[in-house]
């Protein structure tokens, strides 16, 4: 493959990550309205807080790395080139803010109303990574669009 | 503010953005960016990038006071 191949193959491939991180975010935000919509129920409590953990652990994966799932050590490097590696350090602060704004207001709600240990790391870890995930989409997707 | 007149240094070598990034090798986005003000280079990219165009740092890079 040429290097201008290469090129074209990551510019495809930054196109498709930037789509995807920001409906995973977005699908990640909506999927925790049934959960605290309904904090109660138990039915299938254990499924629902399985898959949302598996997901979190998954886009935490994808803001570290940009792309683990990704083949192909050239493309990958052109990839996660300067301006994404910009883009993922900004995103993971964004998603650190975030978690810290969460945490703070949880301390300050738990003083009037009691809130679970798995409630309130469900909130945090929400926050931060979802926050993180979308911020990096949407700063990639600008990105590509300039221009 | 950082300015650079990349763009008319790669228009004037008769390069598209991706021809550029494989010289330097970064993706187009990433030219793409830097053309338009978007994202302040490194260092080392703002050199390979002179040194790519055949330019020195100052003459494709300055600040505008």
């Amino acid at each position: 493959m040429s290097e201008i191949e290469r090129i074209e193959k990551a510019e495809r491939l930054g196109r498709s990550r930037s789509r995807v991180f920001f409906v995973m975010a977005i699908v990640f935000f909506v999927g925790q309205i049934p959960y605290f919509s309904n904090p109660g129920a138990t039915g299938d409590a254990p499924f629902r807080i399985g898959a949302w953990l598996i997901l979190a652990m998954l886009m935490l994966l994808l803001i570290a790395t940009g792309g683990f799932l990704l083949r192909g050590r050239k493309v990958l490097d052109l990839l996660n080139d300067e301006t994404s590696r910009t883009n993922q350090l900004a995103s993971q602060a964004v998603g650190f803010w975030a978690a810290m704004i969460a945490a703070l207001s949880l301390y300050v709600a738990a003083m009037f109303k009691t809130v679970s240990l798995n409630a309130a790391v469900h909130i945090i870890v929400t926050a931060g990574v979802g926050s993180a995930l979308l911020s990096f989409a949407t700063r990639e997707r600008r990105a590509h669009r300039i221009g | 503010m950082l300015i650079n007149r990349l763009r008319e240094a790669r228009v004037a070598k008769g390069w598209t953005q991706a021809e550029l990034a494989a010289q330097v090798g970064v993706s187009r986005k990433t030219i793409n960016t830097v053309e338009n003000r978007v994202f302040t280079p490194s260092t080392t990219l703002a050199i390979k990038l002179a040194t790519a165009l055949g330019l020195s740092v100052e003459q494709l890079f300055w600040i505008d006071r």
